[in-house]
């Protein structure tokens, strides 16, 4: 699709459909635009005269949700157009870029006028860094850190990032790497949310007598969220997060922020997420008033297939989660993601989001029934093997070694200044009489013995 | 034309919405879930029954944990969402991850011993619903303890799981409970399987789990 450009104006766009991207994976159906310039204010004024769903993710963009003008405007092209001869009017000096999704729009902005969407692919890796959301306090070395490591590789386009297995890319560079990834495939990292001078979804209620009981809470929940709940469906929109803010009998406040993993607007779904919220961060007192604000972000299109079966949805997942999250601890309920060490046992947590991955491939091998709390056990040794262990406590173990195989030597994390996190040992998989199949370590720096796990 | 929509059914384990022309006794068989251990789903007839409770029983060391660990595999190669609740904490993701599990499909809730609490998790997940197998792993589990809970617990777990889409798995040493046309998968002692002919280049390769169906209907 080509856009008239005009003087001093940078344009591209591209209608929706994912065939037009090459390898990039864009969803039909959303819409932005993406004005690039110096003159922030401006731009926000001119975007507001466009869509009220604004919002400026850096000092030089403003991007807009373009969904809804198709019916008002005409294609995206003619979008575009108007776009441009509006911020001609104005004097101000920007790109315009269009596309289907936000990131895919930031990229377009930066370049030359009419470069095309399906060329996207071929732009620098270098171009994800503004689009990055990092830590506040990450150092510029840890910044650079993957665009480096890419150099290393050859890595040199987004269309190669792009194509890298997602799982090996996140066994070596871990959450950082696979969001990378989804930006350079054009994939946004979170929803739109408006800025503030977008309408807002803000309830909020005085008590007459303080709350201090969580069953008389959830009605008071309900009061403020039904409404709010009718509002979002009024404006075809879901909650991507929830602020509540609750005065206390202390003069204090309490303030939680819950994430949604996707828009949702079912009032009991959103009620129960916050009082199993609560019930995991207790107050400290009485509730004098109760203030809670809805993110908006355009509603969720679902379409499910005949020829697969069915996800649990992500109200479900969400509620689940929260309901298994009050009950373990939060830490103990998730999905595990394996990291690029050696070490033993490396993992790490992380939400429970299924989809459509395919499974590894399949080895032969035995599970190991791991032991976290790592028992010591006392091993007799006879020509450097181990030929007969004893257990310190009930259920674990013991007997005479009728077969053993090692020692596998591991170490690791020696080079931190502290030594913490490192591991230095000899490694065995035993048999023993009683039928058992263990794998037992000595521990090189303390000379211990410790049963890491039964093969099960 | 139809023969091919029925191959491709059939091939994504959605023969359920095939129907017999012209035959009107034709009732549509229990769903299953395979295990993707061959020769227990063919002692099986295809797999664990959806919608029951079913129980993997033996010893340590006798493959019962490699044989879960295939079934949430098969589950999650299937497309399926799966859950694990995790007693004691004694899932490993490594090994388990190179059965052909994709972690990202599996909900991991890590008990520290409490088998109470561990059943309570089992029950929400199974009340949630969407899951094609949740299992709760009992395996380190004091038979004591086990006997401490009421005779009607299985049977309310049981309830909760009739009639929809999941397979319902409890791992444990001994039986404990299952419904009435869930299956008990016994395993006894498994033998090593052991390479290298002298102790030096000895290396352990697995264990040969042999399982037996008791009591399925």
């Amino acid at each position: 699709m080509k856009v008239l450009p005009t003087p001093k104006m940078h344009q591209s766009s591209a209608g929706p459909g994912p065939e037009r991207f090459g390898s990039w994976e864009l969803g039909v159906g959303s819409l932005y635009a993406c004005l690039r310039g110096q003159a922030r204010d401006a731009l926000l004024a001119i975007a507001r005269d466009f869509s009220p769903r604004v919002m400026a993710p850096s000092e030089l963009e403003v991007l807009i949700d373009v969904g809804g003008l198709g019916r008002l405007i005409g294609a995206p092209p003619a979008i575009a157009r108007e776009l441009a001869h509006a911020l001609s009017d104005a004097g101000v000096e920007a790109s315009v870029a269009i596309a289907p999704t936000q990131s895919a729009a930031r990229l377009l902005a930066t370049q030359l006028p009419d470069y095309p969407i399906s060329r996207v692919p071929d732009l620098p890796v270098s171009l994800l860094e503004p689009l990055e959301t990092l830590p506040a306090g990450i150092n510029h070395r840890d910044r650079r850190r993957p665009y480096e490591t890419f150099e290393r590789w050859g890595v040199a386009t987004l269309g190669d990032l792009a194509a890298l297995p997602a799982a090996e890319l996140s066994s070596r560079l871990g959450r950082r790497g696979v969001a990378m990834q989804r930006l350079a495939r054009g994939l946004d990292p979170r929803p739109f949310v408006p800025d503030a001078d977008t309408p807002r979804f803000i309830g909020r209620l005085e008590l007459e007598w303080p709350i201090d009981m969580l069953e008389p809470l959830s009605f008071v929940f309900a009061r403020l969220l039904d409404p709010l709940s009718a509002a979002l469906e009024r404006a075809d929109r879901g909650a991507v997060a929830i602020h509540l803010d609750l005065r206390l009998t202390d003069r204090s406040t309490h303030t939680r922020r819950l994430s949604l993993p996707a828009p949702m607007r079912d009032p009991r779904v959103l009620r129960t997420l916050l009082l199993l919220d609560l019930e995991s961060s207790p107050l400290t007192a009485a509730i004098d008033v109760v203030a809670i604000e809805l993110d908006p972000a355009p509603a969720r299109i679902t379409q499910f297939s005949l020829l697969q079966r069915a996800l649990p949805s992500p109200e479900t997942v969400s509620t689940l989660t929260a309901r298994l999250s009050a009950l373990v601890g939060e830490s103990r309920v998730g999905s595990a993601a394996l990291v690029d060490s050696h070490q033993p046992d490396a993992f790490v947590m992380e939400r429970f989001v299924p989809d459509r991955a395919m499974s590894a491939v399949a080895a032969p091998g035995a599970v190991l029934r791991r032991q976290r709390t790592l028992p010591a056990i006392r091993v007799a040794v006879e020509h450097g093997r181990p030929v007969h262990i004893a257990a310190s406590r009930r259920g674990l173990p013991y007997g005479a070694v009728s077969q053993a195989a090692g020692p596998w030597r591991a170490s690791g994390g020696w080079w931190t200044r502290s030594g913490e996190g490192g591991w230095n040992r000899d490694e065995w998989d035993v048999s023993l009489a009683s039928g058992a199949i263990c794998r037992v370590y000595r521990d090189r720096s303390t000379e211990r013995w410790f049963l890491e796990g039964i093969y099960d | 034309m139809r023969a091919a929509l029925e191959s491709l059914l059939r091939a994504r384990n959605l023969d359920l919405a095939l129907t017999a022309p012209g035959d009107s006794t034709w009732k549509p068989p229990d769903s299953v879930a395979p295990t993707g251990h061959a020769a227990l789903d063919a002692a099986l007839g295809g797999g664990l029954r959806r919608g029951h409770l079913s129980e993997i029983t033996g010893p340590p060391s006798s493959g019962r944990t490699t044989i879960v660990a295939g079934a949430l595999a098969a589950a999650t190669a299937r497309g399926d969402a799966a859950a694990l609740v995790d007693t004691y904490d004694t899932f490993d993701p490594a090994s388990a991850s190179g059965r052909g599990l994709a972690l990202s499909r599996l909900l991991w809730v890590r008990e520290s011993g409490d088998a109470p609490r561990a059943l309570k998790a089992f029950s929400l997940i199974l009340r949630a619903g969407g899951f094609g197998l949740v299992v709760l792993d009992l395996a380190d589990v004091p038979p004591a303890t086990l006997r401490r809970f009421p005779c009607a617990t299985w049977m309310r777990v049981a309830r909760i799981v009739e009639g929809s889409e999941t397979a319902a798995l409890i791992v444990g040493a001994e039986r404990i409970g299952r419904s009435a046309r869930g299956v008990t998968i016994a395993l006894d002692a498994a033998p090593a399987r052991w390479q290298g002919a002298t102790p030096r280049a000895r290396l352990f390769a697995g264990v040969e789990p042999a399982p037996r169906v008791v009591g399925a209907r």
